[in-house]
C-alpha cells in the first residue's frame, strides 16, 4: 500500500513553465519537486507527490486529516511492535 | 560520470524498494528479492468504522490513485447494502475511472519511463529525466502535460477540486452531471485525441531501437489477470476476472467478485510488508500471474473502441500468445489511453447521461462485500465484513502492485542474471533494474525522492552472506 503524504510548497522557481519546480517540505525533509503538472500552485499549497512530481493540490484541511489518519497508524504500529516483542 | 546518491531516512510511512542480489559460488547471480517497505497495519486501522466512511478513507490513504480506490470500495459498498445502481451512476463511475486511468499513465509513460529510452540507459542520470527530456523532445513532454491535465480535470469538474473526490459514494455518485460539464469535457477530447496518436505513431517507430530491452525486460512465461465482461471486451469497471497463461488461452473465466479467495492465495515472505498474492491452483511461488495494462490486453479477446481495436490487433502482434515482454507495459498504456479518450465520448453521448437519477439509499443488507476495479496499475480488490451496525470487522486489500510483486521480483532477478557478472554492481544495471520496476509502475508514492528517480538501494549478496557491493540512491 503506498501511502501519499501531502507537503507544503515553501518556494516556487517559475522561470520556465515546463520546468517549474518547488522546495516542498514533508514534516522536516525539503525536497525539490516537478510542479508542471499543478500551474496553479502557490507557495503555502499544499500538494500529492508521485516519484517527484506534485499530481494534485489539496486543502489544507484535507491535509491534515492524511495526517491525523497517518498518525493514527503510525500508533497501531506502534502498539502491534509492543505486544509482539 | 555516474553519481552516487544517498537518501536521507524516510519515514515509515514512505513506499521505497530494496533490492538484494544473490551470488552462488561461482560469482553467478542466484537470486533477487525485491523488498518494498511499505505500511503495515492499513487493514486493522479500518477495523471499527462506518462501511460509507470506506471509499473516502481509502481515497484519501492511498492519494495516487484515489478514484481507483474509490471506485472499488463503492462497489464493496453496493455489496454490502445490496443495490443496483442506477445505470447513469454507473456510466459516470466508469468515466472519472478512465480519467484516472489516462492521467495516471501519462505521467508513467510520459514522465518516468519515456526519459529512459529518449535518453537511453547509459545515460548519466542526472540528465536522464525529465528535465533532459523537457530539453531534448520539449513537443512530447507537452503532450504529456497535456494529457494528464485532461484526465484530471475531468475528474475535477465531476467530483469537485478537492483530492478526495466524495462524489463517488456508496450507492452511485452524489451529483449528476450537468449539460455545461458534459459539454466542456467533450470540447477537450479533440486535443486530447491528437495528442495520443501522435505519440503511438512515434512510439510504435521507436521498438526496433530496444532489443536487449525488449527482450530482457521481464519477458518470462506467466499468467495474466484482469476483468472482462462476457463478450471479452476491455472493461475498468465492470465485468469479472480471467486469467489467461502465456500461450493466450484462457485458464479461469468469469469468475465472480466474491470467489476471488478461491483463485487467488495470499503468500508472505520475512522480506516484505508487501504480500505476494499467487494463482491458488497452481500454488506458490508457481502460480505467478501479471496485472495492468498489458495483462488486460493479454487477455481480451477485442478492445470494443474502433481506433484502440486497431492498435490493439498490431499489438498482439508482438508475441505469439500473450505479449510477455514487460517493457510493452508502455505501449499497452498508451493504447488504455487511446481507448479511454474513446469510450469518455461514447459515454457521454448517451441519451440518458444527464439523468438525475445517481444514488441508491440503503442500509447495509448483506455482511460481506467484494468490490473489484481495474485501477491504472491493474486489478484492484477491496473486500469487507461488518457487523449488524455497519461496522467494519474485516477489510483485506489486494492492490495492482500486489499482484505484481512475485513478477517483479522474477523481472528483477531476470536483469540481473543479465547484467551482474562478479561482485560488482555496475551504473547500468542499477538503471536496468530501476526501469523494469519502473515498467510496472508500482505505487511507490516517495514523495521525498528525486524527481523522476526511484529510491533504490541494491545490495549484492555473495553465498556467505557478506555483502560485496552496494548501490544507494
Amino acid at each position: 500500500m503506498c501511502l501519499a503524504v501531502p507537503g507544503k510548497i515553501i518556494s516556487i522557481d517559475a522561470t520556465d513553465p515546463l520546468m517549474r519546480t518547488g522546495k516542498v517540505n514533508f514534516g522536516g525533509i525539503v525536497k525539490e519537486i516537478n510542479l508542471a503538472y499543478v500551474p496553479e500552485a502557490e507557495v503555502g499549497n499544499y500538494v500529492i507527490v508521485h516519484v517527484g512530481f506534485a499530481i494534485s493540490i489539496v486543502d489544507e484541511d484535507e491535509a491534515n486529516r492524511v495526517f491525523e489518519y497517518l498518525r493514527e497508524m503510525d500508533e497501531l504500529a506502534e502498539l502491534e511492535d509492543e505486544t509482539s516483542s | 560520470m555516474a553519481r552516487q546518491i544517498t537518501i536521507e531516512p524516510v519515514t515509515r510511512a514512505e513506499g521505497h524498494g530494496k533490492v538484494t542480489i544473490f551470488l552462488d559460488d561461482d560469482g553467478y547471480v542466484r537470486d533477487a528479492q525485491f523488498h518494498v517497505t511499505q505500511i503495515r497495519g492499513f487493514e486493522k486501522f479500518c477495523e471499527g468504522r462506518p462501511f460509507y466512511e470506506m471509499p473516502s478513507l481509502m481515497a484519501r490513504i492511498c492519494g495516487i490513485c484515489p478514484v481507483s480506490h474509490l471506485v472499488a470500495s463503492a462497489k464493496a459498498c453496493d455489496q454490502l447494502m445490496a443495490v443496483q445502481i442506477p445505470e447513469t451512476a454507473e456510466y459516470l463511475r466508469r468515466v472519472m475511472n478512465l480519467a484516472q486511468l489516462i492521467q495516471s499513465h501519462a505521467l508513467s509513460f510520459f514522465h518516468l519511463a519515456s526519459p529512459d529510452f529518449l535518453l537511453g540507459l547509459d545515460s548519466d542520470p542526472a540528465t536522464r529525466n525529465i528535465f533532459g527530456l523537457m530539453q531534448s523532445h520539449p513537443n512530447i513532454a507537452r503532450d504529456g502535460i497535456m494529457l494528464r491535465k485532461f484526465g484530471q480535470q475531468i475528474i475535477e469538474l465531476l467530483g469537485g477540486k478537492r483530492i478526495h473526490p466524495g462524489w463517488i459514494v456508496p450507492g452511485g455518485v452524489s451529483e449528476p452531471l450537468s449539460v455545461d460539464k458534459r459539454d466542456t469535457i467533450l470540447a477537450m477530447l479533440p486535443e486530447a485525441m491528437a495528442a495520443i496518436q501522435r505519440t503511438l505513431d512515434w512510439f510504435k517507430r521507436t521498438f526496433d531501437q530496444y532489443p536487449e530491452e525488449i527482450r530482457t525486460f521481464a519477458n518470462f512465461p506467466s499468467l495474466f489477470m484482469g476483468l472482462t465482461n462476457d463478450k471479452g471486451e476491455l472493461v475498468h469497471y465492470e465485468g469479472r476476472l480471467r486469467f489467461v497463461d502465456a500461450t493466450g488461452k484462457i485458464v479461469a473465466d468469469q469468475i465472480e467478485a466474491e470467489d476471488y479467495q478461491k483463485y487467488i492465495g495470499e503468500a508472505v515472505e520475512p522480506y516484505s510488508f508487501l504480500k505476494f498474492p499467487y494463482y491458488k491452483p497452481m500454488g506458490y511461488p508457481e502460480g505467478i500471474y501479471r496485472v495492468g495494462p498489458l495483462a488486460r490486453l493479454n487477455l481480451i479477446n477485442f478492445v470494443g473502441t474502433p481506433l484502440a481495436d486497431a492498435e490493439w490487433a498490431e499489438f498482439r502482434e508482438l508475441g505469439r500468445g500473450a505479449v510477455l515482454s514487460s517493457f510493452h507495459y508502455h505501449c499497452a498504456r498508451l493504447i488504455e489511453i487511446l481507448n479511454g479518450i474513446e469510450r469518455i465520448e461514447h459515454i457521454l453521448n448517451k441519451s440518458d447521461i444527464l439523468d438525475k437519477n445517481v444514488r441508491a439509499y440503503a442500509d447495509p443488507n448483506r455482511l460481506e462485500g467484494v468490490g473489484i476495479s481495474e485501477a491504472p496499475r491493474g486489478t484492484l480488490i477491496h473486500h469487507y465484513r461488518i457487523n449488524e451496525d455497519g461496522i467494519i470487522t474485516y477489510a483485506n486489500l489486494i492492490i495492482a502492485t500486489g499482484h505484481n510483486n512475485l513478477a517483479m521480483n522474477r523481472g528483477v532477478l531476470q536483469v540481473a542474471k543479465h547484467f551482474v557478472k562478479g561482485d560488482q554492481l555496475q551504473e547500468g544495471m542499477l538503471n536496468r533494474v530501476e526501469a523494469v520496476i519502473r515498467a510496472y509502475d508500482p505505487c511507490l508514492s516517495c514523495s521525498t525522492h528525486a524527481v523522476g528517480q526511484m529510491p533504490l538501494h541494491v545490495e549484492l549478496v555473495n553465498r556467505d552472506g557478506r555483502v560485496v557491493d552496494e548501490l544507494t540512491r
